[in-house]
């Protein structure tokens, strides 16, 4: 009556638990620094800073059966081309923005942050820009001045006064066209980009 | 000008009034962590009241108090009251649990006092300073900008800092007096605990990495670590509460870290579907949260077992009442609504959407909240001299009754207010209509969007209401008072087990 | 590697979902309460319970589009939460055999010395 099979011992347990915990763990570890070598800037998932000189759009790829970024031509922002070095400053310039402005408890970004805004994964090449010709400006004017341009779609729900700056609005600018061309694994799916629209 | 040096001695002396003779040093410290948890507890859901209204009428505190900003103190007001409430959880059985006084007191007494202040000015700066331009000055000292851990790097230091004072006296009391099972498992988590913190901690360009190690503190913390943790109190409590034996609370405690580290840790891997890491995370992600339900399955069967086997026994029903929530909150957030959304067939369209927003709120409620109170009202108990709470309280105790049906219901409300307006956003906004802004918008003015936000808002009142009557019966029950309450000891008929030690 | 749900199939999907963890808590319940009150018509509804949990599995397999391995986590499944309740049972009668062990009894527990005077 008193005696407690091995597999139901507390001994037993302790060491069940000790031995999942540092195997899920190293494992882990493992799939971190092999998930770490693939996703560095300029790897085949996350391009390197310097994509954002050229075209970026995003397509159905009946092969992969996903939608996948589609790096093409020139077309450089602002109509300069920029050094890897150049462009690597202006992103992280509009990455520390974008975390000094709390862009993501409005917005979410790779779909994590808040739902009050809209996603700024693709945001890009979202159709809302209509001509990609004029797209940097449009992005421009409103970044520094988000309650005068303000498209609420009917919603009331506007961007505040962030105090952005234009060097700061150029940087973000250049943060969310490199972002657009991460391989997301066709997040978000079914989405029509601009260029798409053209057609 | 106010004398600072007057006023701190004016809020020791408010603080001092809550300590009681019948308390041990650990204790005493114990009932001010849990005083500044219950006003951030309220500070939560005030400021996701002004968030919630918001969204309903978004000109409320426009170029003011915008969403970011309340939502921000809404989220980060949670993350730190669940923090105080296990800390003061801990402190509480720390004495008892070892065998001995607390080695640094005196510490863990400054140490409480740097974070309270700390976490004062982090929310009068996000009040007040809001954002600042896009250097590393910004992240430094105003906001770090990344979700949930916001609170700008000077912070993070002194948050880790507090954490090793914390640990120290766990351990070093542990080791002066003596080590159980539970002080093991305890002290272990305690090192993951500052350690993953510290992996959010570091600044990257690269918007994947930033995510990929941004995950390891939220997931890491909120589905391993916090668990255990809580596993740990729920041991304690439940060999205090109904008299469970140590042998059986240990060995459940130990299955318990086998099942939820095992299906946890490697559990992060839903999280790395869409953020740019490889996908052989969906064949990662998949499988561990089809395993996920199991401890939920082994806490099923758990309870009958015990339920069947033994009478149950209190001598405080909130407590119980309030466990009993537990079981029922964690079984349906992080089960059911959980694994609704969870494989990446369907995550890809309810990623980023309200569904995350109704699982987060019934699944913290469950989990955590709802434990911590539990607690609250262990402590209270203790703090009146330990009196008698269980049946024919003088007032019936409807004071706790209703808190707990109010705050059960307002949360339940919002979380099936926020399903409703998350499947018509992943339904219209995210497969219909592919995601764009037009798309997103469209979402959110369609009628059934538009009405689950405003009953959103009338649960969210509902919840506050519940929780201003929690903080009152907390003050006043057991006053007066004076049948003791019966010690329970572990007996042949009436030992009963951790029903709910392997909930998670 | 995944072919996501068809817009037609959300809510299948979802209710499967929900589904597989609902009835595999009825499960779970219903057969410990089988077992420890010793009822064969309990064990019933706790095999009734399981069939709605295989259909489950299978719903959302076909709304989700499980082939390959994802046809492999299925089986998994369907096995792991048959065994899952009944492994879980048996340790609870086991661990709880030391019970009546007088050697087991808590010495934390006893009559707490700080009684106020």
């Amino acid at each position: 009556m008193n005696h407690t099979p091995l597999w139901a011992s507390e001994s037993f347990w302790k060491k069940v638990a000790i031995w999942v915990t540092a195997g899920s763990f190293v494992l882990l570890i493992v799939l971190t620094f092999d998930s770490m070598s693939k996703v560095q800037a300029g790897s085949r998932r996350v391009p390197a800073y310097s994509v954002i000189n050229q075209k970026i759009d995003y397509r159905f790829d009946a092969q992969l059966n996903r939608y996948m970024p589609v790096i093409g031509g020139d077309e450089p922002l602002f109509d300069r081309p920029l050094s890897e070095a150049e462009a690597e400053a202006l992103v992280t310039l509009g990455k520390k923005t974008t975390q000094a402005k709390n862009c993501i408890n409005c917005h979410t970004i790779l779909g994590n942050g808040a739902y009050y805004a809209p996603d700024l994964t693709k945001s890009w090449l979202d159709p809302n820009w209509i001509d990609a010709g004029n797209r940097e400006n449009l992005m421009l004017a409103f970044l520094k001045n988000p309650p005068g341009n303000a498209r609420t779609y009917g919603t009331g729900r506007r961007m505040p006064h962030l105090g952005i700056t234009d060097e700061e609005a150029r940087g973000v600018i250049a943060f969310l066209k490199w972002m657009s061309a991460i391989d997301t694994n066709g997040f978000p799916h079914n989405f029509k980009t601009l260029y798409a629209q053209e057609e | 000008m106010l004398n600072i040096a007057a006023l701190s001695g004016k809020i020791q002396e408010a603080f001092g009034a809550l300590d009681r003779h019948h308390l041990n040093g650990g204790q005493r410290l114990a009932v001010k962590y849990f005083a500044v948890a219950m006003i951030l507890f309220l500070a939560q859901l005030l400021f996701g009241l002004l968030a919630a209204i918001q969204f309903v009428w978004p000109g409320f505190l426009f170029d003011l108090v915008d969403f970011s900003v309340n939502r921000m103190v809404h989220i980060n007001a949670m993350v730190v009251w669940m923090l105080y409430g296990f800390i003061g959880s801990v402190y509480w059985f720390l004495e008892e649990e070892s065998g001995t006084e607390i080695v640094g007191l005196k510490w863990g007494e400054i140490a409480f006092y740097v974070l309270t202040g700390a976490v004062v000015i982090v929310v009068l700066v996000y009040l007040l300073i809001q954002t600042g331009p896009g250097n590393d000055a910004t992240r430094w000292l105003v906001n770090e900008g990344r979700e949930y851990i916001e609170a700008p790097r000077w912070a993070d230091i002194g948050i880790v800092t507090v954490m090793l004072v914390f640990f120290y006296n766990v351990a070093g009391t542990f080791a002066k007096g003596r080590w159980s099972g539970i002080s093991g498992v305890l002290t272990l988590d305690l090192v993951a605990l500052a350690g993953l913190y510290m992996a959010g901690m570091f600044y990257s360009t690269n918007v994947t990495v930033d995510q990929y190690w941004w995950w390891w503190v939220i997931h890491l913390w909120v589905e391993a670590t916090w668990e255990v943790l809580v596993g740990c109190i729920m041991a304690w409590s439940l060999m205090k509460l109904i008299g469970a034996r140590r042998r059986i609370v240990q060995t459940w405690l130990y299955i318990e870290v086998a099942l939820m580290f095992g299906s946890g840790i490697l559990g992060l891997g839903h999280h790395y579907f869409w953020i740019g890491t490889p996908d052989y995370w969906f064949t990662i992600g998949g499988f561990f949260s089809a395993l996920e339900p199991v401890p939920l399955v082994a806490m099923v069967v758990h309870s009958i077992y015990d339920a069947g086997v033994h009478r149950f026994r209190s001598t405080n029903h909130p407590a119980l009442g309030w466990i009993i929530a537990h079981t029922f909150g964690n079984f349906l957030g992080a089960g059911v609504w959980g694994f609704m959304h969870t494989l990446p067939q369907i995550n890809l369209y309810t990623h980023g959407t309200q569904w995350s927003a109704s699982h987060g709120h019934l699944s913290f409620f469950g989990a955590y909240a709802t434990i911590n109170i539990a607690f609250f009202y262990l402590a209270a108990q203790r703090w009146r001299g330990n009196v008698w709470m269980g049946g024919d309280l003088k007032d019936n105790g409807w004071k706790w009754k209703w808190s707990m049906i109010l705050l059960n219901l307002g949360v339940m409300g919002m979380t099936v207010a926020l399903l409703i307006a998350g499947y018509e956003q992943s339904f219209i906004e995210r497969a219909v209509e592919g995601s764009t802004w037009g798309g997103y918008f469209a979402a959110q003015n369609q009628p059934w969007f538009v009405q689950a936000m405003l009953w959103r808002l009338v649960f969210g009142v509902v919840t506050l209401a519940g929780a201003l009557l929690l903080t009152w019966d907390l003050l006043t029950i057991g006053a007066g008072e004076t049948r003791l309450a019966l010690v329970l000891e572990p007996e042949e008929e009436l030992a009963a087990e951790p029903t709910v030690a392997v909930a998670k | 590697m995944i072919r996501p749900v068809e817009l037609h199939d959300f809510l299948l999907s979802f209710f499967a979902s929900a589904s597989i963890i609902v009835s595999g808590a009825c499960y779970a319940l219903l057969f410990a309460w089988a077992r420890l009150a010793g009822r064969r018509a309990v064990l019933a509804w706790a095999y009734a319970a399981y069939a709605l949990l295989a259909a489950s599995v299978w719903l959302l397999a076909e709304t989700a589009h499980f082939e390959g391995y994802w046809r492999v986590l299925t089986g998994a499944m369907l096995a792991g939460y048959f065994v899952a309740p009944r492994a879980v049972f048996r340790l609870c009668s086991a661990t709880h055999a030391a019970e009546h062990d007088e050697q087991t009894r808590s010495a934390i527990s006893r009559p707490s010395q700080e009684n106020p005077p």
